[in-house]
């Protein structure tokens, strides 16, 4: 049963803008990402209001009687929810992107799946994992995680080497050594930085004005990112066809199984970014 | 003669402490425990009838489809999924909307996710120990190994007399109940229960069978 749930899942880490996920910064629509919003979190809004027009039932049937006020108040864990003043904006970019998934990259990912042996594409992964390690170490060490940060350290020394360029995540197989995500929007976020409003980049995908800014941290910290741009976008390209791969039909489940996918998207990504933060 | 008539007393005594004992710390750490031999016990039926090389073709997905759907039935309370994402809302509908509405939120869920579930590859799966949310709740956490790392799965299930029940999975700190709640308070702030099923059964009537 549980992996009934997974694919919605992993396509939210598809969706996340993380490392993995970058292809390019925003450079154009940087003015919208700024600390200028400020934090406008409706946290804690779990209660649902409710009106009893169900009332005329009066002594409904056993499970599927009313609930009351308390039982309610008691069950909802505190709901994550979010500012979207800029909704109609993204979901002009949401819906961008879900046609840029369906047309582009589902195709060439799904090429690419029947062309590559599954051996070499989950060497490529950890590949891009490793090179990625500055973003993670430093987000660590950022949030005085110290045993997370030399355990980043670790894992980038063994896997370089024993590893053998970073092919083989030998850390974790090996030595049990975990991979720690973190990036700059959750050391943001570490320091109180509020999420502020809710915002969809083209390519990129869901993100928040704090997510934003942290985004321009971890391009900064990102190795690939100082390459020349004919070197990086084709890798950063091929790191995302690369990881698509392994999850096609995870988005497509979570839309469908959606009676909004864009509010379905929003919902996931800020509730993976709350539960991201706490860890 | 002396012990004789000590006896009933003693064994009265010692009966009488192992109750107390019993009532106090085990019970409720065995009752727990049950819930994650109930989790695992389902889900391992699943994933082994799922690996199951004579299941093949489309008779053998059909029974796949079927067995899958009553682990399901029996590892999950629609009833009291429903109600948790819909909160005081679910007062709002009347009996059989109700009744609908449970019907096609599971049926929305199988729709979508069975076909992600017939792509089940032998991933490893494990589970902790429970740990307790409230009176008769707990969740389960679990992991599960895919090529590109470990997935975070949790399971919150409910005391339903004596009998552990799934009402909620999160996956990667995304609650499945709080996914569809956001879902479902747009179109119910402005619009009644009926437009809401009404979208419900045009959700489910595009999906997959």
């Amino acid at each position: 049963m549980k992996i009934f749930w997974l694919p919605a899942a992993i396509s939210i880490l598809f969706l996340l803008p993380s490392q993995g996920a970058a292809l390019a910064p925003p450079p154009a629509f940087s003015f919208l990402s700024g600390t200028d919003a400020g934090p406008i979190m409706l946290a804690q809004a779990g209660k649902t209001e409710g009106r009893a027009e169900g009332k005329a039932a009066a002594e409904p049937e056993g499970e599927y009687g009313n609930v009351t006020e308390d039982e309610v108040s008691k069950a909802s864990v505190p709901e994550v929810r979010i500012a979207d003043p800029l909704e109609k904006w993204n979901r002009f970019w949401f819906t961008f992107n879900d046609r840029l998934y369906f047309w582009v990259l589902k195709p060439v990912s799904g090429g690419y799946k029947r062309g590559v042996p599954e051996g070499l594409r989950v060497i490529f992964n950890n590949f891009y994992r490793n090179v990625a390690s500055p973003i993670r170490i430093l987000n660590n060490l950022l949030q005085l995680k110290m045993k997370d940060t030399g355990g980043e350290l670790l894992r980038l020394a063994v896997n370089s080497t024993v590893g053998v360029a970073g092919f083989r995540d030998c850390a974790a197989e090996c030595f049990g050594i975990r991979m720690h995500e973190e990036d700059f929007g959750l050391t943001l976020g570490f320091y109180h930085v509020g999420q502020g409003f809710y915002l969809v980049w083209p390519i990129l995908g869901p993100s928040t004005a704090r997510d934003s800014v942290g985004l321009l941290g971890d391009f900064a910290a990102d190795p690939i990112f100082w390459l020349p741009w004919e070197y990086s976008i084709p890798l950063k390209t091929h790191d995302k066809v690369n990881y698509v791969s392994f999850h096609i039909g995870d988005y497509e489940a979570l839309k469908n199984s959606a009676i909004d996918p864009y509010v379905a998207v929003r919902s996931a990504y800020i509730q993976n970014r709350a539960a991201a933060l706490k860890k | 003669m002396k012990a004789v008539a000590l006896s009933p007393v003693i064994s009265r005594v010692i009966a009488f402490s192992a109750a107390i004992a019993l009532s106090f710390a085990p019970l409720p750490a065995l009752c727990q425990q049950d819930a994650t031999a109930t989790v695992q016990a389902h889900v391992d039926s699943v994933l082994k009838m799922l690996g199951n090389p004579a299941l093949k073709g489309p008779k053998g997905e059909e029974r796949k489809r079927a067995e899958v759907r009553a682990e399901a039935d029996k590892l999950f309370d629609f009833v009291e999924l429903s109600k948790r994402t819909l909160g005081l809302s679910w007062n709002r509908f009347g009996i059989d909307q109700r009744k609908e509405f449970v019907a096609l939120y599971k049926q929305l869920l199988e729709n979508t996710y069975m076909d992600r579930l017939m792509t089940y590859a032998g991933e490893k799966m494990t589970f902790s120990r429970p740990t307790p949310l409230d009176t008769n709740t707990v969740e389960v956490k679990s992991e599960l190994q895919v090529k590109t790392g470990p997935v975070a799965l949790v399971f919150r299930l409910i005391n339903q007399d004596g009998q552990w029940k799934v009402y909620d999975v999160v996956i990667e700190g995304v609650s499945l109940i709080a996914n569809y709640r956001s879902q479902f308070r747009e179109i119910l702030v402005n619009r009644d229960p009926a437009a809401l099923l009404d979208t419900l059964r045009k959700t489910v009537g595009k999906g997959p069978k």
